[in-house]
C-alpha cells in the first residue's frame, strides 16, 4: 500500500466518525484532480462544482460506502467524481436537445478554465506514471479510451462519431485498459493471443 | 476465438469507463450481480479496471475549484435541521395520492399507494425512513424523494403539489446513466402524494419527473417540464 493511500485510510476512518477535520483534509488532497476532471468532462464550471460538491457530500453523508477491501480510496472517490460527470453531460445533453428541440436554441459555449493547482506529491507522481502508461498506448487506443473516459461517450456512440464497427470498439478499448493495466501494475502479463480489431459487435 | 472471459472482461472494461449503452449495459449488469461475485478471475479484472479507471483522471491537470466550494460543504456539514416529525409529515397520507396508467412497470412489482388503499406496512416504512439518520430527502420538482441506505424501495411524497394541465400527469422515471426507465404515473390528489417505489439502488442514478401528456410514448420524458434528483440513498 502507498504512503498516501495509508494517509487516505486514516482520514477516511476519522471522516466516518464526523471528523470535520478530515473533511477538509481529504478536500484539499482530492478537491484538484476532482475538478479537474470533472471540468475536463463537463466543459462548465457550474457543472463541474455541482460535481465535485456532490461528490464531497456523498461522502459525508454515505461515508461506509467506500470499502477499503475493494481498493484504494482514491479510486473509489475518482471513480465517483467520473461517474457523476459523465452521468452530468448525458443529462445535459438530453436538457440541451430538449430544449433546443423545443426552442431551437444554439449550444452553451464551453467556458473558460479556472486556474490550475498543484496537488500533493504522491499524486503527481501518479499522474506522470499514468502519463507515461498512455503513450504506449496505439493512437486507436488512445482515441476509444479517451473518448469514453473524458468524453462520456457510449461505445455505440464512439462507434458512429468515428464510423468504425461497435466491435471495433469494444475491442481497442479492451485492449487499451489491458495494456494499461499491463503498464501501470508490473504483476500482470498482457495475454499473448491479443485479439485483433473486430468487424462486428 | 473470443472466449468467454475475454468477452466478460471486455465488457467490464467499458462498464467501469461507464460507456456501454443498451443490449450490453444489460448484460453486463447481469454479469455483475450473477457472474462476477463467485468468479476471482473476474472480480480481479473488474477491481483492476476501475483502479485504471480512477488513475485516469491523474492525467488530466488539477485546477482550484471556486474559492466558494469549500464554506458552502462547510454550511452543508452542520448538523441538519430537525426533519419534519412522522406525523406531522404523515397527515396528509391517509388521502393521498392517485396512481394512474401504471403500465410498462420494468423496476419491480409497481407502484404502490392509492388513496383508498395506502398499506400500513407503507405507512410505517415510510416512518421508519424519515426518522432513520442516514435517510435522505431531496426536492424532485413539486415533491420530495426519501430513500435510505440498504433499502430497496424508496418514497415520493408531497403536499400542495399542482396538479398538471388537462390531459397531462406527472409521469416517474428511473434512470440509469442516460437511460431512464419509466416507472409509472400519478396524479396529485387535493394536492397530496404518496407513493412507495421499489428499486434495485445499485441500478439506478437519478429520479426523474416529468410532466407529459397521458397519452404521451414511455420511452423518454418528451416534455421540456421536469426535474431530476440522484436516487442514490448514498448521493447528495
Amino acid at each position: 500500500m502507498r504512503e498516501g493511500d495509508r494517509d487516505d485510510l486514516e482520514l477516511h476512518r476519522s471522516l466516518a466518525s464526523g471528523d470535520r477535520g478530515a473533511f477538509d483534509a481529504l478536500y484539499r488532497r482530492y478537491s484538484g484532480s476532482a475538478y479537474g476532471l470533472a471540468y475536463r468532462i463537463t466543459g462548465q464550471q457550474v457543472l463541474a462544482q455541482d460535481v465535485v460538491h456532490d461528490a464531497f457530500m456523498a461522502l459525508w453523508r454515505a461515508p461506509e460506502a467506500f470499502d477499503p477491501a475493494r481498493g484504494a480510496f482514491r479510486t473509489f472517490f475518482l471513480s465517483l467524481v467520473h461517474h457523476r460527470a459523465v452521468d452530468t453531460v448525458r443529462r445535459e445533453e438530453r436538457i440541451r436537445a430538449r430544449q433546443e428541440r423545443a426552442a431551437n436554441l444554439e449550444p452553451v459555449a464551453v467556458e473558460d478554465p479556472a486556474e490550475s493547482v498543484i496537488d500533493a506529491a504522491d499524486v503527481a507522481g501518479r499522474r506522470v506514471e499514468v502519463r507515461a502508461a498512455l503513450e504506449t498506448l496505439s493512437p486507436d487506443q488512445r482515441q476509444v479510451l479517451e473518448m469514453a473516459y473524458f468524453g462520456g461517450k457510449t461505445q455505440v456512440q464512439i462507434a458512429e462519431e468515428i464510423d468504425i464497427p461497435l466491435g471495433t470498439v469494444k475491442t481497442r478499448t479492451f485492449a487499451a485498459m489491458r495494456k494499461l493495466r499491463t503498464v501501470l501494475d508490473p504483476m500482470q502479463t498482457e495475454p499473448d493471443d491479443q485479439p485483433g480489431d473486430r468487424a462486428t459487435s | 476465438m473470443i472466449d468467454n472471459h475475454e468477452r466478460i472482461e471486455e465488457l467490464l472494461a467499458g462498464y467501469v469507463l461507464r460507456s456501454l449503452s443498451g443490449a450490453d449495459a444489460a448484460e453486463a449488469d447481469l454479469l455483475l450481480s450473477d457472474h462476477v461475485p463467485g468468479c476471482r478471475r473476474c472480480r480481479d479484472s473488474l477491481d483492476d479496471f476501475q483502479r485504471l479507471s480512477a488513475d485516469l483522471a491523474f492525467v488530466v491537470e488539477p485546477m482550484a475549484p471556486p474559492e466558494t466550494l469549500l464554506p458552502r460543504l462547510h454550511r452543508e456539514l452542520e448538523p441538519q435541521a430537525p426533519r419534519r416529525r412522522p406525523m406531522q409529515m404523515f397527515a396528509v397520507a391517509a388521502g393521498v395520492v392517485a396512481v394512474v396508467g401504471l403500465a410498462g412497470l420494468t423496476v419491480s412489482q409497481s407502484i404502490r399507494a392509492t388513496n383508498a388503499d395506502v398499506r400500513a406496512d407503507d405507512l410505517a416504512n415510510a416512518v421508519g425512513f424519515a426518522t432513520r439518520d442516514d435517510a435522505r430527502m431531496v426536492e424532485v420538482g413539486p415533491v420530495q424523494g426519501i430513500s435510505a441506505p440498504g433499502e430497496n424501495h424508496f418514497y415520493v411524497m408531497g403536499e400542495n403539489v399542482p396538479s398538471p394541465p388537462a390531459g397531462a400527469v406527472y409521469r416517474v422515471w428511473l434512470v440509469s446513466g442516460d437511460a431512464p426507465t419509466f416507472v409509472g404515473d400519478f396524479l396529485p390528489e387535493a394536492g397530496d402524494v404518496f407513493l412507495s417505489i421499489p428499486f434495485d439502488p445499485s441500478r439506478y442514478d437519478d429520479l426523474w419527473i416529468s410532466i407529459e401528456p397521458s397519452d404521451a410514448p414511455t420511452g423518454e420524458p418528451s416534455s421540456a417540464e421536469w426535474w431530476s434528483a440522484s436516487s442514490s440513498p448514498a448521493a447528495a
